[in-house]
C-alpha cells in the first residue's frame, strides 16, 4: 500500500510538477508573446528613432544653409556699412564746406548790412544838414519881401523870387537824389499788385495838387503784377506826373494807362497826348538829369525818369519810350507776373 | 526878473530856425514877450535859477540843444511843481522813434517835427502859434513861489 | 449822418480808431462829427455819450482794448455818471492810455476844472466857443493840429 500511496503521491507530485511546468510554459509562451510584442515596439521605436534622426539631419542641413545665408547677409552688411561710413565722410565734408560758404555769406551780408546803415545814415544827414540851410535861405529871402518892400524895386524883388525858386529847386534836387540813391540798396518787398487801381489813386493825389486842369484818365484792364508796391508806387507817380505835365498845353488832355502785348511780351504803358519829344533823343530819355526841355518850359530835375528806370530794372523789368513831338509820348515798362 | 507875461520860451540852438520861428511869433502883434534860449543850461535856469520867471503860454523846445539836451529839460519842466502845468512842444527835426517815445514819456504836451522846406516851416509854427497862443487855455492856478525870487 | 452807436462791435475796434469823442452833447457831438467830414479828418470816430461808455470803453474788462492808432482823445468835462475829470485820471494814470494826447474841450470856465486838468497832464485845454462858426473853427483847427502836425510813437 505504500507503494500506491507513493505512486498516487508521486502521480500527483507528478502531475502537479506537470501543472507547474505547464504553467510554467505557458507563462514562458507569454513571456514570448510579451517579448515579441515588446520586440516589435522596440523595431518601432527604433524606426521612429531612425526617422526622427534623418528629419533632424534635414533640419540640421536647412539650419546650415540658414548659416550660410546669415553669414553672406552679414558680410554684405558689412560691405553697405562700410559705404555708408564712405557716404557720411563725404557728407560731412560738403557739410563742412557749406558752413564755410555760410559764414563767409554771412559775413558778407553782415558787411553789406553795415555799409548800408552807414549810407542810410549818410543820407539821413545828408538830407537834414544839407537842407536846413536852404530853409534858412528861403526864409530869410521872405523876410526880407515881407519887411523891405517898400525899399525895393522890381528888380530887387524878382531877384528873391530867384533865390526862393533855387533853394526850391535845391531842395527838390537833394530829395531826388536821395530817392534814386535810396533804391539801389532797398530791399525789395514783393507783394501783388493790382495796377490799375494803383494807377488811379495816384493819378486822384496829382490832380488834386493840380485844379483847374482838364484831364481825362484812361485806365485799362491790366494783369497783376509782383512786385514791391511802394516802389511801383513811385514809377506810376513819375510816369504819371510827367503825363499830366507835359500835357500842359493841351485844353483837354487825355492820359491812358493800360496792358499791352507784342510779339509775345506783355507790357504795361502810360500814354498821353501832351508834348511828346524827339525820337533821337530817346536813350538820354532816362539818364541822370537828363531833360529834353529847359526848365523855364518845364519844372524837373531830371532824376525821375531814372528813378523809374531803376525801379524796374531792379524788379527785373525793361522800361522804354515812344514818342513824337507835339503828338505826344507813351512810356512802358514790364513787371514780373502777379 | 521882469514884469511882463512871457508868453512864449522858445529853446533853439539854431540861431536861423530861432529867428525865423520868432518871427512868425512876432508877425501878428498880439504877443506880449518872447524869450528866446540857445541851449539846456540857459533854459534850466530860466525856469529854475535864481532869477526864475513867470510860467509862459507855451514853451516850444528843440531836442538836440548843446549843454543839456531837450529831454532832460523836458523831464526837469515836467517833474517840478513850479512848471509841470506848462504847455510844452517839443518842436524838433528829429523825427525818430525813440526820440517821440522819450518825449511822450516824460509828459510832453506835443511833439512837432520840423518841416524841410520854408513855406511849410512857417505854415506849421504860424499853426503851433494859433493854437497854443489863442486856442489853448493856459494853467492858471498858483505855482509855488521860489524863495529867491525877484519879483 | 454818421453812425453815434457806441456799441463796438470787433470791426470798429480792431480797425484802425482814431479819434475818440466823449461828448454827451447831441448837438455838439453831432457839430464835431460834421467838422471832422468835411475836412476829411472823420477816418475812424468813436463816439462816446458818457463817463461809464467812456470808462469800458479805455478798460475794458475783457476783449481787446482800443488800438494802438488813436490819435486823439476829444473830452467833454460835463458827462453823466463819471465825469470828465475822472476819466482824465484813469487815462493819464494808465501806462498803456497815457501817451494818447487828451484835449479837454468844454464848455465848463471853471478855473478849478481847468486847473485840475492841468495838473492831472492833459495835453491840452480848450473852451467850446459860444458862437456856431466859432466852435466850428475851433474844431477845425484842434483836428488840423492834432491829426496833422502833432506827431506820435509809432507803437
Amino acid at each position: 500500500m505504500a507503494e500506491e500511496t507513493r505512486t498516487i503521491t508521486e502521480s500527483t507530485n507528478l502531475r502537479e510538477r506537470l501543472a507547474t511546468l505547464e504553467e510554467t510554459q505557458r507563462a514562458t509562451l507569454n513571456i514570448l508573446e510579451d517579448f515579441d510584442e515588446e520586440k516589435a515596439k522596440l523595431q518601432r521605436l527604433q524606426q521612429a528613432t531612425m526617422n526622427l534622426l534623418e528629419d533632424f539631419d534635414d533640419e540640421r542641413r536647412n539650419f546650415q544653409r540658414v548659416q550660410k545665408a546669415t553669414l553672406n547677409l552679414l558680410e554684405d552688411m558689412s560691405e553697405e556699412r562700410a559705404k555708408l561710413n564712405d557716404t557720411q565722410l563725404a557728407l560731412m565734408n560738403i557739410l563742412e564746406d557749406v558752413e564755410v560758404e555760410r559764414v563767409k555769406a554771412e559775413q558778407a551780408r553782415s558787411l553789406l548790412e553795415a555799409v548800408n546803415r552807414e549810407l542810410e545814415a549818410f543820407s539821413y544827414s545828408v538830407s537834414h544838414d544839407l537842407r536846413a540851410p536852404l530853409r534858412a535861405i528861403s526864409g530869410f529871402a521872405q523876410a526880407v519881401v515881407e519887411d523891405y518892400a517898400p525899399r525895393l524895386d522890381d528888380e530887387g524883388r524878382r531877384f528873391l523870387g530867384l533865390i526862393q525858386d533855387n533853394a526850391h529847386r535845391m531842395g527838390q534836387l537833394i530829395d531826388d537824389l536821395l530817392t534814386f540813391s535810396r533804391l539801389g540798396r532797398q530791399q525789395l518787398m514783393e507783394t501783388q499788385i493790382d495796377l490799375g487801381t494803383l494807377a488811379q489813386g495816384v493819378f486822384d493825389e496829382l490832380i488834386a495838387q493840380s485844379p483847374g486842369r482838364q484831364i481825362q484818365l484812361v485806365v485799362r484792364s491790366v494783369p497783376p503784377a509782383l512786385g514791391d508796391k511802394a516802389m511801383v508806387r513811385q514809377v506810376l507817380m513819375n510816369l504819371l506826373s510827367n503825363a499830366i505835365k507835359f500835357t500842359r498845353p493841351r485844353h483837354e488832355a487825355v492820359i491812358e494807362f493800360g496792358y499791352v502785348v507784342r510779339r509775345d511780351q506783355g507790357a504795361y504803358y502810360v500814354k498821353d497826348d501832351g508834348v511828346g519829344f524827339d525820337m533821337q533823343y530817346v536813350n538820354k530819355l532816362f539818364g541822370v538829369f537828363q531833360r529834353l526841355h529847359s526848365v523855364t518850359e518845364f519844372e524837373g530835375t531830371g532824376v525821375g525818369l531814372a528813378i523809374v528806370y531803376r525801379i524796374i530794372t531792379r524788379h527785373g523789368g525793361r522800361v522804354w519810350a515812344e514818342g513824337e513831338v507835339d503828338k505826344g509820348a507813351t512810356f512802358y515798362f514790364t513787371l514780373p507776373e502777379g | 526878473m521882469s514884469d511882463e507875461k512871457v508868453d512864449i520860451v522858445i529853446v533853439e540852438d539854431d540861431p536861423s530856425d530861432a529867428e525865423l520861428i520868432a518871427r512868425v511869433f512876432r508877425k501878428h502883434n498880439m504877443v506880449n514877450k518872447i524869450v528866446l534860449l540857445k541851449d539846456g543850461a540857459e533854459a534850466l535856469d530860466f525856469f529854475f535859477g535864481s532869477n526864475a520867471n513867470d510860467q509862459p503860454k507855451v514853451v516850444l523846445l528843440d531836442l538836440k540843444l548843446p549843454k543839456v539836451n531837450g529831454i532832460e529839460v523836458l523831464q526837469r519842466l515836467k517833474s517840478d511843481e513850479r512848471t509841470k502845468n506848462v504847455p510844452v512842444v517839443v518842436l524838433t527835426s528829429s523825427a525818430e522813434n525813440q526820440d517821440i517815445k522819450d518825449a511822450y514819456k516824460y509828459g510832453v504836451n506835443s511833439y512837432v517835427t520840423k518841416p524841410i522846406r520854408f513855406e511849410e516851416f512857417a505854415n506849421a509854427v504860424s499853426e503851433l502859434r494859433m493854437y497854443w497862443l489863442l486856442l489853448n487855455k493856459p494853467f492858471e492856478g498858483q505855482t509855488p513861489v521860489p524863495t529867491a525870487r525877484r519879483s | 449822418m454818421m453812425t453815434d452807436r457806441h456799441v463796438l462791435n470787433e470791426e470798429t475796434v480792431g480797425s484802425k480808431v482814431e479819434i475818440v469823442i466823449v461828448e454827451d452833447n447831441p448837438n455838439d457831438a453831432e457839430l464835431i462829427l460834421r467838422v471832422f467830414r468835411k475836412h476829411n479828418m472823420a477816418n475812424q470816430v468813436i463816439l462816446l455819450r458818457d463817463g461809464a461808455e467812456a470808462l469800458d470803453f479805455f478798460f475794458p474788462p475783457d476783449g481787446p482794448a482800443p488800438g494802438a492808432t488813436l490819435k486823439i482823445i476829444l473830452l467833454d468835462l460835463k458827462l453823466p455818471k463819471v465825469d470828465g475829470i475822472e476819466i482824465l485820471r484813469r487815462i493819464k494814470a494808465n501806462e498803456r492810455t497815457r501817451s494818447i494826447p487828451v484835449v479837454v474841450l468844454t464848455s465848463s470856465t471853471e478855473e478849478r476844472d481847468l486847473n485840475d486838468a492841468y495838473k492831472l497832464g492833459v495835453n491840452s485845454y480848450v473852451a467850446k466857443p459860444i458862437k456856431f462858426d466859432e466852435f466850428a473853427k475851433a474844431v477845425a483847427d484842434l483836428g488840423l493840429y492834432w491829426l496833422v502836425l502833432n506827431k506820435l510813437p509809432a507803437r
